[in-house]
This record gives C-alpha cells, sequence and structure tokens, in this order.
C-alpha cells in the first residue's frame, strides 16, 4: 500500500490548473519554435519515415491537409485548455494530437530525446477531474490523489530523462565507463562550432569535468524524487544549471523538458502567497491614510 | 496560529481520494510506463519514441577518432558556390537529417533534389542552386586534441533538375 500510495500523493487542484495553462500555451510555443517542420513535411514527405508508433497505429503519411487540420485543432484545443475551462475534453484531444505532431515531426532520421515529459504530461493531465473552472481553479486546494497521479508521472519522467541518459551513455560505451573520460564534447564542439566552445577545445580537461559532472548528476537524479523542500530545489536548480551549461556549450536547451520541472514546484501555494501579499499592502495603505487623516487633524489643531 | 503539519493534516482529511479501481489501474500505468522506458534504454533504439533510449551525445569519442561533419555544398545560377544553410528556415532540411540519410543520398544523389527545390521555394528572389555536391568533413584528433584543419570529400554529386 506505501508502494501504491508513492505514486498518488494528495496533491492540491491549484497545481493542476497552472500546469494545464503553461504546458498548453507551451504546446504552441514548440509547434513553432521546436518541433516546427511538420507542415513542411506534410507538403513534402519524400524523407518521410515513420517511427514504430507510427507504424503500429498505421497512422497515414503526413499531407499538407492532414497537417494542417492537425495544426489547426492543436491551436483551438490548447487555448481552450489553457483557460482550464473544459480543460479534459480539450486534453484529451491535445495529447493524440501532439503526440502525433511530434511522431511526423521527428519521423525523418533524427529523434529528439526532450519531449519525453511533455508529451507523457499531455497524457495524464485529462485525467484529473477538476474541482472548479476557469480562474478559480488556480486557486483551488482541495487536495486530490488523482492530480497526485498525474503530477508524480510527470516528475517521474522529467528525472527519467536525466537518468536515461547515463544510462544510453554507460550502454554507447559497451556498458563501461569510458564515456566520461572520452572525446564526446571535443566531438559535439567541432561539428557545431561556436566561440564558448572554439575556446574550451584548447583545454579538454575541463570538458572532462563537464563530462563527470554530467554523468554522475544525471545517474543519481531519481534522489530528487525523494527529497523535500529546499533540498528538492536545490536538485532542481543543478539541473536548471546544467541546461545553462549544455545551451552555452552544445547549443541544445531542452526546453521541452525544463517546463515540465514546473511539475515539482509548489504551484498551489501561488494564488494564497498573492492574496496574503495584497491583503497586506492593501492593510499598509490603509494604515498610511489613517495616518494621513491623523496628520491632517494635527495640523489642523 | 496554525502549524504546517496541522494545516498539511487538515488538507489530507479532504483530500480526494482514489477508490482501489482508480488507483490500481493508475499504478499498473505508472509501473507499465516505467517498465517500457527501461526496456527501451537497455534493448532499443530511436524507433520506439517516446520510449527509446535518451541516446544524445551519448557514444564514447576517442582519443584519437577522426570527426566527420556533413555538409551540402551548391553552385548557383549567379556562379557563386555557397554552403547550403541545412536547417528549415534555409533549404527546408536540418543537417542531422541529411546525416542520417547519407546512405541513401549516395545511393541515390536524386534525393538533393528535394533540398534545391526546397531553397527555392523558401528564397524565391535568390539565386537558385544548379549543382549540388555531398560533402563530409573529416577531422583528426590526437591525444583528444584538434589536429589541422578538416579534410573534405565529396560523396555525392547532383545536377538540379529545373
Amino acid at each position: 500500500m506505501r508502494f501504491a500510495n508513492w505514486f498518488t500523493p494528495a496533491i492540491a487542484l491549484a497545481r493542476i490548473a497552472w500546469l494545464r495553462t503553461v504546458l498548453y500555451l507551451f504546446v504552441i510555443l514548440d509547434m513553432h519554435a521546436f518541433v516546427r517542420d511538420t507542415r513542411d513535411k506534410g507538403e513534402h514527405p519524400g524523407l518521410y519515415q515513420p517511427l514504430l508508433l507510427a507504424r503500429i497505429l498505421d497512422l497515414p503519411k503526413p499531407s499538407v491537409a492532414n497537417t494542417t487540420t492537425l495544426y489547426v485543432v492543436l491551436i483551438v484545443f490548447c487555448l481552450i485548455g489553457a483557460t482550464n475551462y473544459f480543460p479534459r475534453i480539450a486534453g484529451w484531444v491535445v495529447a493524440p494530437a501532439f503526440t502525433w505532431w511530434v511522431l511526423i515531426g521527428m519521423s525523418d532520421g533524427k529523434v529528439d530525446h526532450d519531449h519525453l515529459a511533455l508529451v507523457i504530461a499531455l497524457w495524464v493531465l485529462p485525467t484529473v477531474k477538476a474541482g472548479s473552472r476557469g480562474i478559480a481553479s488556480y486557486g483551488d486546494q482541495t487536495k486530490s490523489e488523482a492530480a497526485g497521479w498525474a503530477i508524480r508521472c510527470v516528475q517521474i519522467c522529467v528525472i527519467a530523462t536525466y537518468f536515461l541518459s547515463s544510462i544510453a551513455k554507460l550502454r554507447g560505451a559497451g556498458w563501461t565507463l569510458a564515456w566520461p573520460n572520452s572525446a564526446i564534447l571535443t566531438w559535439a564542439i567541432v561539428r557545431r562550432p561556436h566561440p564558448v566552445g572554439e575556446w574550451l577545445l584548447h583545454h579538454p580537461w575541463m570538458l572532462h569535468v563537464m563530462q563527470w559532472v554530467g554523468i554522475i548528476g544525471e545517474f543519481c537524479s531519481p534522489v530528487i524524487l525523494w527529497l523535500k523542500g529546499r533540498w528538492q530545489l536545490l536538485g532542481a536548480l543543478f539541473f536548471l544549471g546544467f541546461h545553462a551549461a549544455n545551451t552555452a556549450i552544445l547549443l541544445i536547451h531542452f526546453l521541452p523538458t525544463v517546463v515540465c520541472w514546473l511539475a515539482f514546484a509548489p504551484l498551489e501555494r501561488v494564488v494564497p502567497w498573492y492574496r496574503a501579499r495584497s491583503d497586506r499592502k492593501a492593510g499598509e495603505a490603509e494604515d498610511q491614510t489613517e495616518h494621513g487623516r491623523q496628520a491632517e487633524q494635527q495640523a489642523g489643531a | 496560529m496554525v502549524t504546517q503539519s496541522q494545516e498539511e493534516r487538515r488538507g489530507e482529511q479532504t483530500a480526494v481520494r482514489l477508490g482501489p479501481v482508480g488507483k490500481g489501474v493508475r499504478v499498473l500505468v505508472a509501473v507499465v510506463g516505467i517498465g517500457l522506458l527501461i526496456n527501451g534504454s537497455v534493448r532499443a533504439s530511436d524507433d520506439a519514441w517516446p520510449f527509446g533510449p535518451m541516446s544524445q551525445y551519448a557514444g564514447s569519442v576517442a582519443d584519437d577518432a577522426s570527426i566527420t561533419f556533413t555538409r551540402i555544398s551548391a553552385v548557383t545560377d549567379a556562379g557563386t558556390t555557397v554552403d547550403v544553410p541545412l536547417n528549415i528556415e534555409g533549404a527546408g532540411v536540418a543537417r542531422a537529417e541529411i546525416e542520417a540519410r547519407t546512405g541513401e543520398i549516395v545511393k541515390d544523389p536524386s534525393l538533393l533534389q528535394q533540398v534545391a527545390d526546397g531553397w527555392a521555394r523558401k528564397h524565391p528572389d535568390k539565386p537558385k542552386y544548379v549543382k549540388l555536391e555531398l560533402i563530409r568533413d573529416t577531422t583528426q584528433l590526437v591525444k583528444g586534441r584538434v589536429e589541422g584543419p578538416p579534410t573534405p570529400e565529396v560523396l555525392a554529386t547532383w545536377e538540379v533538375r529545373k
């Protein structure tokens, strides 16, 4: 039972509402900034090589008609889902539609590894029944195990992205620890030259230190699932720093994974915090007018 | 003054619980998902997306490796020779796609036609490509350091159809 409960912590529905808004809007950004060649592939399916999932489901070859439909459907239903009105209906449309969108985008011989958490998040979010609608949902403090499960799934996928990266590195070296001492970052920089990287090419030892920090951090990442409060925040900051370094050295941002770190954040506290703050401000303002009146009276006296 | 633990306890009491079936199914889905991910990382390839291995930059590169970099060079109808910008805004095709399909392009250089078509479609006012060359640049590593400039090698040539 303890095992089952770990997968279903009771978490306030407000966190789901925030995630819905942020992630559905992020999908729209993603379609234009990251996986943005899906419609091009509909126009020119020459290099289309369907991935396993597309073959199992026997999905049709991308065409102008189906990729344009996907585009319009995604924009409309992401906007609906982001409002937290009819979030489940919108969510059940967005999840398969975006999965297909990304499948097409990656069906040309190159697969990116930054979409796991986002795609799974889209599939689990609509399983949560919302307690309140629209604006009210951002402050809904009702705790729910269904919400907790969805959030736990996203957290697991975020962490899996790192942990499984370290496993892939061990596997890539024939299950040895050759990767951190290899010239992989040198290789990456030679193929994508830029000023920071070219400076680092003269100091291979620094690249080796980064490789060790990277693989050890990735391998230990599951610990974050059991950390609490500040320690968990520290773990999250380590990986955000890791992404900043990756962006500087490899020009790889991993934003679709980064945005899913929000599943760890106590977003349900935003509204109470904001209310307390504005209450305090209002209180202070009242105090001040009170002071002013007293001062006036004194001056008049 | 309400302490945090009291607040939490109150929350626990009002929490919306899952029934045994709802909970069981969810835990099962999570466990199967984790199983698929582990399976993907241990045995599968990128084909198994989203359950494939996280293999970005997971290869080990030896200290004395030759690093290859594939690019496409174009002769334009203005008589200039340029490197084709291999991205969506450029010729509508990414470098990774070209690298992944190098073998096929070498066997059938006509696949390069769509690079020229993509460029012409996206940049109608710029000089057209008349001849394309798929080139592999090789950079040699010695003891983990870059040794000298890259050596180019032409893998495929395609005279663009109008």
